[in-house]
């Protein structure tokens, strides 16, 4: 049974990264949650759902769940006009974490359509319900690629590294802006980049720290087979060989712009920080969800070369000589770590006064070597997100 | 049914059993008695007949048992094509003749009658049989939409007077006639109760290279003549290896995809020569000449008009910078437009758009790894759909200028050869990731091919790991050799396009068209929505840009099993759908040209047959 005295929550993106973790931990809380999702070619959105509740242990609680097929485009987000009007009669608050997380830039017209565009119906719908609460998730990196410091304040920036940060910022003034002209209290929650649980590892989505650790290790696996099976022949070519203490000597040079280092904060952070500041938000707060002991490359470099057994790793900071010679795995390494390697070494500091002041001194984890080996452990163990589910259903 | 029973009813009657298409030889019985019926595809034929008691034991069929050296020459043609085994088809013949025989059993001798004696005075006695044993092999296909008619008498004329004289005889006698070029039959196109005229003994190649044609005798395959044209530095545009090239022009006008280049119909020959119905003979190039250049477009007008006794094909240069490679595209839309800008921009020799199932089937050597294959090629590649460009090195150039990832030689022939290894290959994953911005980026990268190689330490022996075998030695050196995991060898010779009806043959829903996105995709959704009504497996066959550009020509197939009445039921009305709704877009259009009605007009001016 959930608990009468928490608000109803109407949720988007709950079947994402952070919004299946928002969603868990707060049924776990007792709320009343009512899904705003769609369907996939190959599932209903009650499948989606029952899948996560599993995954997550907590099926006993489908029942504090209301689901509703939604589409952002469509008038009443595409749902009965009878059934919209009684869900607006019992959302007390919305959490919108809906979002296009790509950064292609080909991808443009459908992530502004995603994360710009869908705006409309969700704001016409807190109107509507005239929630008492809009909590909308962004990015920490909506400050722009040239700032030092990111206030907590709306950004006017237009230097962004991807199309995802300008479509997040500009979603960031329109919330802001129509809450405002509705009396609707408004909250904007910054995550920097969220990996998986700092305590078991766990994590549902394997992409920003997770997707260079898997492209080195795939290409670890790729040379190590080529020396154990097929006797070496394209390794020993490369300078690349098994030592004696049995680690893969793989000259890996990684190109990075400058000295800096990668915002990391654990799901189980931003999950306790958001539940906090939902049950303390000001209306008008921006908090960033960021770590104060960002993580060096070159220390998580190290971490790496220990989980994976390898050697030769190397961070070069500056851009590398267009005469410079690389072997196959730095090339494709290079072009897998691209949309990520300002991030990589990033200097810029995060403002975090109004969440120290709601978040009760909440602080994420340093990313420790046992940490990065939970997660990549769990990564591994579930094929970095190909066999997620098969664990659960085995147990099930 | 027993086993070796399936696998005669299984033969595809694609006759790569007659072409030495794999250097290792030819059915040396056929190649000496010359008649289908003393190929494995006629023995094939004859068994089944023979096991289901459709014919006798006759003289000829004592013969056809007993002219197999049971060499297995077959196994490796027919493995290679359907991974089918007819050589213990072969041995099951011979056992059942001989104990047939053995047991007292009588054989039957076909009287010969007043025409087939005539016949005989004109081509010579052995040349001319009404022998069940011989006829049965021309009297069907896998074709759904025909009834199959059994002939009274197989001829092999060799020479034009032989063949004026015979029809002369024949229409004199009103004994209906049709004419075969290699003997075969796979569309349902060649079938007579009279008399089949098996033209392929009359296989002359003459070439003038100081006027650039080659002049081809009706009895040459395809295979045979592009073999002469290499060895000579030419290619000649022909279609399916094992087809007769004067009866692929008559019939369909000749496609393929040179077609970019080489064009379609009479663009393919600089003259032709014919012996009209009444016994007279008459070239193209003649003032009198009939006008073969016009073109009806309307079912109606496929009656034969003559029987062609030679073209002239043209013979095109080849320079030794030619190179394939493999564009791929998430959508039909981006590859339509690609060959829609290279076809205008007269980039590349030979562009076609080809799905999964047929660039999985060309390259996997057996049907369980086509299967996987295709898995690769849409789940974890996300390649649906592949552009085959052949071009020189400017063309292969202006491809990479214009900003398209594509598969190289070097690493289609890791593809090619580690097939097996790719199915279970846990860093394709990583691909789907590095897609995300710009799909299939990571072509560009320019050791891409090298680590690809790494991963999957291509070879024969681990292309050939799933192969019977006995058989497996061999292919691992077939496919040792060059031209074998060469793009533009086995794009000019095509004999991995027989490997597309391994699974099931197909029925082809062909036409001319523009390239034009929105109308390719409504029609195909039609076809897909029969197929789908009907049960019935469809796929994307082929789209080749023709004409500059301005046209192309769209196969889209249908899969059925050819010994399911069901299916060929289903086959039959969803064909015939098709049929209407190609109609009904050609009539609304006033742009599209079935393939189905240039049969026997094959000569046509390509602007007749396009445009008017």
């Amino acid at each position: 049974m959930y608990d009468k005295k928490n608000p109803i929550i109407a949720l988007t993106g709950a079947t994402g990264f952070l919004g299946s973790h928002l969603m868990a931990s707060m049924l776990t809380a007792g709320y009343k949650i009512i899904i705003l999702g769609r369907p996939t070619k190959e599932e209903t959105l009650q499948e989606r759902i029952t899948k996560l509740l599993r995954w997550f242990g907590i099926e006993e609680l489908a029942g504090q769940l209301e689901l509703a097929v939604i589409d952002f485009l469509k008038p009443m987000l595409g749902i009965p006009e009878a059934e919209y009007k009684k869900l607006c009669a019992i959302t007390d608050q919305i959490i919108h974490c809906a979002s296009d997380t790509s950064f292609a830039e080909r991808k443009r017209d459908i992530i502004f359509k995603s994360n710009v565009s869908s705006l409309e119906g969700i704001l016409e719908f807190a109107a509507n319900a005239n929630v008492n609460f809009f909590h909308y998730i962004s990015t920490a990196y909506v400050a722009g690629a040239n700032v030092t410091i990111c206030k907590e304040r709306i950004s006017s920036a237009t230097d962004f590294l991807n199309v995802y940060e300008e479509t997040k910022a500009q979603a960031e003034n329109i919330i802001s802006a129509f809450c405002e002209k509705n009396e609707i209290p408004y909250t904007i929650i910054r995550p920097s980049i969220v990996y998986g649980d700092s305590r078991t590892g766990r994590s549902l989505r394997f992409n920003a720290l997770y997707f260079p650790i898997q492209s080195i290790k795939y290409i670890k696996d790729i040379y190590t087979n080529d020396i154990i099976n097929h006797g070496g022949k394209k390794s020993g070519k490369l300078g690349i060989f098994i030592d004696d203490e049995s680690y893969l000597f793989l000259p890996l040079r990684i190109y990075l712009p400058k000295k800096g280092s990668l915002n990391l904060i654990p799901i189980d952070y931003f999950v306790n920080a958001t539940m906090k500041i939902i049950n303390n938000a000001t209306s008008g707060g921006i908090y960033h969800l960021t770590n104060n002991s960002p993580a060096k490359m070159d220390v998580i470099s190290i971490y790496n070369e220990q989980f994976m057994k390898i050697k030769g790793v190397e961070i070069i900071y500056g851009k590398s000589a267009d005469n410079v010679l690389r072997n196959p795995a730095e090339e494709l390494f290079d072009r897998f770590v691209e949309p990520y390697r300002s991030y990589l070494s990033d200097n810029r500091i995060f403002e975090k006064v109004n969440t120290d002041l709601v978040t009760e001194n909440l602080h994420p984890p340093e990313f420790t070597d046992e940490i990065f080996k939970n997660c990549m452990e769990y990564a591994i163990r579930v094929n970095w997100g190909e066999s997620i589910f098969e664990e659960v259903n085995q147990k099930s | 049914m027993n086993e070796n029973l399936k696998t005669a009813k299984n033969c595809r009657h694609y006759a790569m059993c007659k072409i030495d298409f794999l250097g290792s030889g030819v059915c040396a019985s056929g190649l000496e008695k010359h008649y289908a019926s003393f190929y494995p595809v006629g023995r094939m034929d004859l068994y089944a007949a023979i096991a289901e008691n459709t014919i006798p034991v006759t003289e000829k069929c004592v013969e056809i048992a007993d002219s197999c050296n049971l060499c297995g020459k077959c196994d490796y043609q027919c493995y290679y094509v359907n991974e089918m085994r007819p050589s213990k088809v072969m041995k099951a013949l011979k056992d059942y003749v001989g104990a047939y025989l053995k047991n007292g059993g009588e054989i039957v001798h076909s009287e010969d009658d007043k025409i087939l004696t005539e016949i005989k005075r004109i081509v010579g006695d052995y040349w001319a049989t009404n022998d069940a044993a011989v006829r049965i092999a021309y009297h069907h296909d896998l074709c759904p939409h025909v009834t199959f008619k059994m002939p009274e008498y197989v001829v092999m004329p060799n020479s034009n007077e032989e063949i004026s004289s015979i029809i002369k005889l024949l229409n004199k006698n009103n004994i209906p006639y049709i004419v075969r070029g290699n003997g075969a039959s796979s569309h349902g196109l060649v079938f007579s109760e009279g008399a089949i005229l098996d033209l392929s003994r009359m296989k002359t190649i003459d070439f003038d290279e100081k006027n650039w044609f080659v002049k081809v005798g009706p009895g040459v395959a395809s295979f045979d003549l592009q073999q002469e044209a290499k060895k000579r530095g030419y290619r000649v545009h022909t279609a399916e290896p094992a087809s007769c090239v004067c009866s692929n022009i008559m019939t369909t006008g000749l496609l393929s995809l040179f077609s970019t280049t080489y064009g379609i119909s009479a663009d393919n020959f600089v003259d032709a020569e014919f012996i009209a119905k009444d016994g007279s003979f008459f070239r193209l190039n003649n003032i009198t000449a009939p006008n073969l250049f016009s073109f009806q477009n309307s079912i109606s007008a496929h009656e034969a008009f003559a029987i062609c006794v030679s073209v002239s094909m043209k013979l095109h240069p080849v320079t030794d910078d030619e190179s394939g490679i493999l564009v791929p595209f998430q959508t039909l839309d981006g590859a339509l437009d690609f060959v829609k800008i290279c076809s205008t921009r007269h980039i590349g020799l030979a562009i076609g758009i080809m799905g999964s199932e047929y660039v999985s089937s060309f390259i996997a050597p057996t049907k369980k790894l086509a299967i996987e294959a295709k898995d690769i090629f849409i789940n974890k590649l996300g390649m649906p759909y592949l552009v085959l460009l052949i071009g020189d090195k400017y063309a292969l150039r202006s491809v990479s200028d214009m900003g398209f990832p594509f598969i190289d030689q070097k690493l289609f022939k890791t593809i090619f050869q580690g097939l097996s290894a790719l199915k279970s290959a846990e860093w394709l994953n990583l691909l789907k990731g590095l897609s995300d911005d710009e799909p299939f980026s990571y072509l560009k990268i320019s050791q891409f091919a090298e680590l690809a190689e790494t991963a999957v330490d291509p070879s024969p022996a681990l292309m050939t790991q799933d192969i019977d075998s006995d058989l497996r030695l061999f292919f691992e050196k077939l496919y040792s050799r060059p031209e074998m995991n060469d793009l533009v060898w086995s794009n000019t010779f095509r004999i991995q396009s027989t490997r597309c009806c391994r699974e099931k043959p197909s029925v082809a829903l062909a036409m001319y068209l523009p390239i034009d996105n929105s109308l390719i995709a409504e029609i195909q959704d039609g076809f897909r929505g029969i197929a789908e009504k009907y049960h019935l497996k469809n796929e994307l066959g082929f789209i080749t840009p023709i004409d500059n550009g301005k046209r192309c020509v769209w196969e889209y197939d249908y899969y059925f099993d050819h010994n399911d009445p069901a299916e060929v039921s289903s086959v039959q009305q969803a064909t015939h759908e098709a049929g209407i709704l190609m109609d009904e877009y050609s009539v609304k259009t006033g742009t599209i040209r079935q393939v189905r009605y240039v049969v026997n007009q094959g000569c046509s001016r390509k602007e007749n047959l396009l445009y008017l």
